[in-house]
């Protein structure tokens, strides 16, 4: 894949506090890159310097091997941003919000109007274009702060944290719209620090802490790389004739543990040993109810990482 | 240039749909008149001249107040989000609050005309006679510089709030020493000495020599003094506006 955008040895500090220590990464064209970290993880700082909105203290952005800073009116034309907050305004209509918007990036006449329909077929607003923003449920507003970001088609679109505060169906929705823009050849760089949202969109994660990139890669393999461990839950009828000891004798089981009628094991992961746990329950007559194992999680993995849970 | 334009024509438009700000710019400043020359009616020869003081006086403070609309238009709460989009848009910084400077001053100077079109009708108050036109002519760079003050305090201060606050207290303490509400010219020593440095004093005595002596020798340096300062307050803007004021 193409590269789009290089951030070679980003830093910012506000005052004495470091909000991003020296952080290079690249953005590949037509990928979904999520920035995942808690709040204060500097994932908006480095989205408010990419859309050039905010002045950097040191390093370079590079827009298809070029600085930024010397073509930025050229550079900010390819660019559709989402902002964490609402922006529009509420007093005019879902239409004249994205025309208004979109004829900031250049466009006018048929090729706005056919760029504004586009946009909020979309976002599936066309019904409610003479609407007044103010009477818009929250989940319509949040698609159409997306629908005039993207109207102008830009080559990259920067969202940070664009669910937040809605209800599970409308995110559903955006998240969804998210993957049809990939699908029209957009690049998407996505800010959040829902974990489940990143699972569903990614193409790439970086995850950051404290202002540093502290992991990155595909959800596959951040998971494979950080969890080395797979858990088993396993429901049985009667526990009274077993004991947490017998399952140490399985190869690779680290952990096992009885509590009323379920087993919790924990084995290494990349050892195939569950058919040896279940002949073991086998042996000793008890009937099993229910097998459940634990898929790996990026809330795991960033508990690994930084020995704190995401939403801490 | 034509993103310039399509800010502008936002801003205005969210002006005139502010009925607060609407309201502020024409009734406030009626009422000021109609309340202000029936109290005072009677030290007056005529009472008439009473309503033709306020209405002047209050006029040049409403002008000045000017600089409130500038800031709601630029850093009000509701505005700044969508603005935030401008921010981000390819359209560059200069006319993103230069907009906001023309729009408010335009809003503001339709207003007071209509202010003064309504109390020459209606009471029949001499804004200048035949030479209202210099009346017209001074108020449009005063209106200016007000709403480039406006703005030139919001990028000092970073939020509506604080500039608001400020400056409406510097221009009711520059008012009241320059004789909006009562003249101090009669009190002599330091009071009448306070009043002469406020510049709302120079411009009531200019409107008032134009008005009352057909005296257009004041018209030149105020026009030309608030043309300096306005161009003084845009430049200011320009070096002190930085678009991450807006992130917070």
């Amino acid at each position: 894949m193409e590269n789009i955008l290089t951030v070679r040895n980003l830093s910012k500090s506000f005052k004495e506090n470091k909000v991003l220590k020296s952080i290079d990464f690249e953005v590949n064209q037509g990928e979904i890159l999520c920035f995942l970290g808690p709040n204060g993880a500097g994932k908006s700082t480095t989205i408010n310097i990419l859309t050039a909105a905010l002045q950097s203290d040191g390093g370079e952005v590079l827009y298809k091997g070029e600085k930024i800073g010397g073509r930025l009116h050229g550079y900010k034309k390819q660019l559709g941003v989402v902002p964490q907050d609402i922006a529009l305004y509420e007093e005019l209509s879902a239409e004249r919000n994205v025309r208004f918007f979109t004829s900031l990036y250049g466009l006018h006449g048929k090729e706005l109007d056919a760029a504004v329909d586009k946009a909020l077929e979309f976002a599936e607003l066309a019904d409610k274009r003479h609407d007044k923003v103010k009477t818009f449920s929250g989940g319509m507003k949040r698609r159409l702060n997306i629908a005039c970001a993207i109207a102008h088609s830009p080559d990259i679109v920067i969202m940070d944290e664009p669910t937040v505060g809605i209800d599970p169906q409308s995110r559903n929705h955006i998240l969804d719209s998210i993957k049809r823009l990939r699908e029209n050849g957009m690049t998407i760089l996505y800010t959040t620090h829902y974990m489940e949202e990143v699972e569903a969109i990614s193409t790439r994660i970086i995850i950051m802490d404290h202002g540093s990139i502290i992991a990155e890669g595909t959800n596959e393999s951040l998971k494979e790389e950080f969890q080395n461990e797979k858990r088993y839950f396993i429901e049985v009828e009667d526990t009274m004739s077993l004991n947490a000891n017998d399952f140490y004798s399985v190869e690779g089981v680290k952990n096992a543990a009885i509590k009323d009628k379920q087993i919790q094991i924990i084995s290494l992961k990349g050892i195939e040993n569950l058919d040896r746990i279940i002949a073991l329950l086998s042996d000793k007559d008890i009937k099993i109810r229910n097998i459940s194992s634990e898929t790996a999680s990026l809330e795991t993995v960033f508990l690994k990482l930084t020995g704190r849970k995401l939403r801490d | 240039m034509r993103g310039f334009i399509e800010i502008f024509k936002m801003d205005f438009k969210n002006l005139i749909r502010n009925p607060v700000l609407v309201g502020y710019n024409t009734v406030f400043s009626i009422l000021l008149t109609l309340i202000m020359g029936f109290l005072t009616s009677g030290a007056y020869a005529n009472p008439t001249d009473a309503y033709n003081y306020y209405a002047v006086s209050f006029l040049i403070y409403c002008m000045l107040s000017g600089a409130m609309t500038s800031t709601n238009c630029f850093m009000e709460r509701d505005i700044k989000k969508p603005n935030l989009r401008i921010i981000h848009s390819p359209v560059g910084s200069f006319p993103i609050y230069f907009s906001k400077i023309v729009s408010s001053f335009l809003f503001d100077y339709i207003c007071h005309l209509l202010v003064i079109l309504i109390l020459t009708l209606s009471l029949y108050l001499n804004f200048g006679g035949a030479n209202i036109g210099y009346i017209i002519l001074l108020m449009a760079p005063i209106e200016f510089a007000a709403s480039a003050l406006g703005v030139f305090f919001c990028c000092i201060f970073k939020t509506e709030e604080a500039a608001s606050t400020l400056l409406s207290n510097a221009i009711s303490i520059l008012a009241f020493l320059g004789g909006t509400f009562f003249s101090f010219d009669g009190m002599g020593g330091v009071l009448a000495f306070a009043s002469r440095l406020s510049p709302v004093k120079w411009m009531n005595d200019t409107f008032f020599s134009i008005i009352y002596d057909a005296d257009i020798s004041l018209v030149l340096p105020l026009f030309a003094g608030s043309v300096v300062v306005s161009a003084v307050l845009v430049f200011g803007c320009s070096k002190l506006f930085k678009t991450e004021d807006y992130l917070c």
